[in-house]
């Protein structure tokens, strides 16, 4: 009986032990701030592809924080951050680019979000926008009469943005300036897009509103009064907002077209004016399928011929092969060389050669998205592809967005923050 | 299809109050081995009732964003009904859980994910099952259709039918609960094989009805085989259509279990096995993007009237962008996107009491102690738990009792004909003389 109790004892004794013991590790603790920056700038012991983009520097801090979206405007550029925990709040990085390094100046705390998805700049350069996510997702105005240091002027939230505010782009329609806000959407309300009237800052006025994408609606771009919207599995929808002649208004837009890229999840676009050949037939939309922040990504560039835009198609698209699988992100064009450059997540930066006709090539040019069957002309196949970016680097990176600004090309990166790179030529 | 949440609850309290509880209590404990026999004989109508709640007082070191935090609430709140009319022929269940009641902002569990609550378990629906079984046999064939809101014919039995207050991480791997489900069971002798067709999109709250127009869009298979009495083995597997993204445009999941369980006759050894594994997949593209994998073992002893039960478990988990809470990710999500995968480790000892009282009101006392190690799949990973929780090791140390009146269900997660016989876990709170007792 003694011997018995003896056994059990040693029993729960060890299983104690096992229970306590397993799994044990160390404490550990980062910066909050973040550090200067390093190792990250280093290239690869490996050869890097021979096309790669010069790496002219990263900038000389590296933010803890996760870093998102980027704007830049002649000297300076501001980048977001992402997924900040609530008791750190959210802020903006403000960046001296004119040399090589970047170099941090300021930073500008956000309260009330966890996510600074999107900044951008007024085309006069007065102004700064930041969307905030998620409840209470709303956009920040800030006056750049000091664009070292940002001044807040309002900010616009009610219950439409409060789900969230995922990207906010801004463009000038008949010489008002307006926000176009992609909004999240929650539990049962499906996502939204809402356009607010910016033309006072200190007191903006929302003038439209709609339930809209499929099951998002994440970005948007506006040009001459038309407003292109990317509607995830809806597709790309194509708007008359005062420039498309079928009188429409940012209060009250007119759709003009519609079409479904291969595959959906249709994240982001850019219709591209060539201001050398007056070309607009094309615009350029980004899928973005499932990514593993700093892992993997996945998802094309699609092509569309928009000439006729009340029935657009998509006539070519290009793909990363590698693995793991790269998808890309936000664009920025280089127009009057007709040069695309695409955030690619793991695949770094790509630069795209875009000028001309992107719709015709040969039967050997030509590929099928993955899952579709009917073949398109394939942007590599054509030898489109100019450049890539930051894969030659030491350590991996994650691009979010890129900027092509006076021939550079400023990225942001998730992991490692701001990159700036030597435009590539033709 | 289905009725309103309060029409539910109405039904089933009607069910639960409108007959004598323990009318046949000495069965208690194996009300599965009724199931399982009904099919193969004509029996008088038999019902019960049970009503639980575990009150619990939950300290965690180093959960989410490094806090120290210690909580309490009433957990498991639920109340379970079964009958059987047409002698046998017709089975009704409920479940009526009341978390969302006693813990809206879920239990504080490290580790735990799903339905947006991401290191506390969520509290369950409402409705938690709500199903009717039509029974019946053929010489040895037994069989079963079922229909209603409830479980799944995947993977292994309900964490709450199981020796440990808290649930493992795996619980979203390794079962799929609260759907909208037609389930068709067939048993042979020692084998059986259930699948089920139901609707792929989880509860968006404690009180959300399913989507009706997504009923059928996921299936699912299990075979089970009973080679020696008390031994049970299971291979599952399942489609689950956008389990997240209630409009079905989310990733798909393609799911698979195995498992191998021992209960001794009395319910005094219990141990049990299984792996899972989740594929998520993105079906415009038609390719995989995802994949999470699990691995368990948990046993507990009886000796006397103490119980100890030990889970060793090892599961994946994704991360995802949190809210302002950090305790909640956004549903539906803003994108499909992941933050990274973390690998969590865990060991959980737990020691259970006798109850103090012999009425029919039971209360066993209990003390269970977790140590988790949770690090990064891919050190590529912008989520780095490490940095999120302060330490690579957070603890969790629980203390309550399981509060009870009526007989212990044995099992959860199965209906008809796939339910195997057997006693329930006496770990779980039962001591001979107990009216939730049951001997073969």
């Amino acid at each position: 009986m003694r011997q018995a109790s003896h056994r059990r004892g040693r029993a729960l004794g060890a299983l104690l032990l096992l229970a306590l013991g397993m799994a044990c590790g160390s404490d550990d603790t980062t910066d909050p701030l973040g550090s200067t920056n390093g190792a990250t700038c280093g290239a690869s012991a490996g050869a890097p592809p021979a096309n790669a983009m010069t790496v002219l520097g990263c900038g000389n801090f590296k933010p803890s924080r996760t870093t998102a979206e980027i704007a830049v405007r002649g000297t300076l550029a501001y980048t977001t951050t992402w997924g900040n925990a609530a008791a750190a709040a959210s802020v903006f990085y403000i960046w001296d680019v004119s040399g090589n390094v970047p170099a941090l100046l300021d930073s500008v705390k956000v309260d009330n979000a966890t996510t600074l998805g999107d900044v951008a700049v007024s085309d006069d350069g007065a102004y700064l926008v930041v969307a905030t996510e998620r409840a209470p997702g709303s956009i920040v105005i800030y006056s750049l009469t000091n664009p070292r240091q940002p001044q807040l002027v309002s900010i616009f939230s009610n219950g439409e943005t409060n789900p969230g505010v995922h990207t906010a782009e801004i463009g000038r329609v008949n010489g008002k300036l307006y926000g176009f806000l992609a909004i999240d959407p929650v539990a049962s309300t499906p996502a939204k897009l809402v356009i607010v009237d910016l033309s006072s800052p200190a007191s903006p006025k929302q003038v439209f509103s709609q339930f809209i994408g499929n099951p998002f609606v994440h970005d948007t771009f506006v040009r001459d009064g038309i407003l292109f919207l990317a509607l995830w599995n809806a597709g790309v929808a194509i708007w008359d907002i005062g420039g498309g002649g079928k009188g429409g208004t940012p209060a009250a837009p007119v759709e003009l077209g519609r079409v479904l890229t291969a595959n959906g999840e249709a994240h982001n676009v850019w219709w591209f004016k060539d201001p050398i050949t007056g070309s607009a037939k094309y615009a350029f939309v980004g899928e973005e399928g499932p990514a593993s922040i700093g892992v993997s990504s996945t998802g094309d560039i699609h092509v569309l011929d928009v000439s006729n835009m009340a029935s657009p198609r998509e006539v070519a698209y290009y793909t990363v092969p590698s693995s793991p699988t790269s998808g890309t992100h936000n664009f920025s064009m280089d127009e009057p060389n007709g040069i695309l450059y695409a955030a690619y997540y793991n695949g770094g930066v790509r630069a795209l050669d875009v000028r001309g006709d992107l719709g015709t090539c040969t039967d050997a040019q030509k590929s099928s998205p993955r899952n579709q069957t009917v073949p398109l002309c394939d942007l590599t196949k054509m030898g489109r592809e100019l450049g890539v970016g930051l894969k030659d680097r030491a350590d991996p990176v994650y691009v979010w967005g890129v900027q092509f600004l006076g021939g550079s090309v400023f990225a942001s990166d998730m992991l490692n923050g701001i990159w700036k790179l030597r435009a590539v030529s033709r | 299809m289905c009725p309103t949440p309060t029409a539910t609850i109405v039904v089933a309290l009607a069910l639960l109050v409108g007959v004598p509880f323990a009318a046949r209590a000495q069965h208690e404990g194996h009300a599965t081995s009724i199931a399982a026999d009904s099919t193969n004989d004509t029996r008088p109508n038999a019902w019960h009732g049970m009503v639980q709640a575990i009150p619990i007082v939950t300290h965690a070191e180093n959960t989410a964003e490094g806090a120290d935090l210690a909580e309490g609430y009433l957990s498991q709140a639920a109340a379970m009904g079964k009958g059987d009319l047409l002698s046998g022929h017709l089975r009704l269940e409920a479940t009526l859980n009341a978390e969302g009641l006693t813990m809206s902002r879920g239990e504080l569990s490290t580790g735990a994910f799903g339905e947006g609550f991401v290191d506390r378990r969520h509290p369950h629906a409402y409705v938690h099952e709500l199903v009717a079984s039509g029974l019946g046999s053929r010489g040895p064939l037994a069989y079963s259709l079922s229909a209603g809101r409830g479980f799944a014919a995947f993977g292994t039995d309900d964490p709450m039918m199981r020796p440990f207050e808290k649930y493992p991480i795996n619980h979203h791997l390794s079962q799929i609960l609260e759907r909208p489900m037609i389930t068709g069971a067939i048993r042979f002798g020692r084998a059986m094989l259930d699948a089920s067709s139901f609707g792929g999109d989880e509860p968006t709250s404690t009180g959300s009805p399913p989507l009706l127009r997504r009923l059928g869009d996921s299936w699912s298979v299990r075979a089970t085989a009973m080679p020696v009495t008390g031994i049970e083995v299971q291979g599952s597997y399942a489609r689950v259509a956008s389990p997240e993204q209630r409009e079905g445009f989310g990733l798909d999941q393609h799911k698979r279990s195995a498992s191998a369980r021992f209960i001794s006759a009395d319910g005094g050894r219990y141990l049990l096995g299984e792996w899972a594994r989740t594929v998520e997949r993105d079906h415009g593209r038609n390719e995989n993007v995802f994949a999470y994998e699990s691995a368990l073992i948990e046993g507990a002893a009886t000796i006397r009237t103490v119980s100890v039960a030990l889970r060793l478990e090892q599961t994946e988990r994704p991360e995802e962008e949190r809210l302002s809470d950090p305790f909640r990710v956004p549903r539906p999500a803003a994108d499909l996107g992941i933050s990274g995968v973390t690998r969590w480790r865990t060991a959980t000892l737990a020691l259970t009491l006798p109850s103090p009282t012999s009425g029919p009101i039971r209360g066993y006392p209990f003390i269970e102690v977790e140590r988790a190690s949770a690090r990064a799949r891919d050190a590529r990973s912008v989520f780095d738990a490490e940095s999120f929780y302060r330490t690579g090791s957070p603890w969790m140390l629980t203390a309550g009792a399981r509060l009870r009146f009526g007989p212990l269900h044995a099992r959860m997660g199965r209906y008809g004909a796939a339910v195997p016989a057997g006693p329930a876990i006496r770990a779980l709170g039962i001591a001979d003389g107990d009216p939730t007792s049951h001997h073969h």
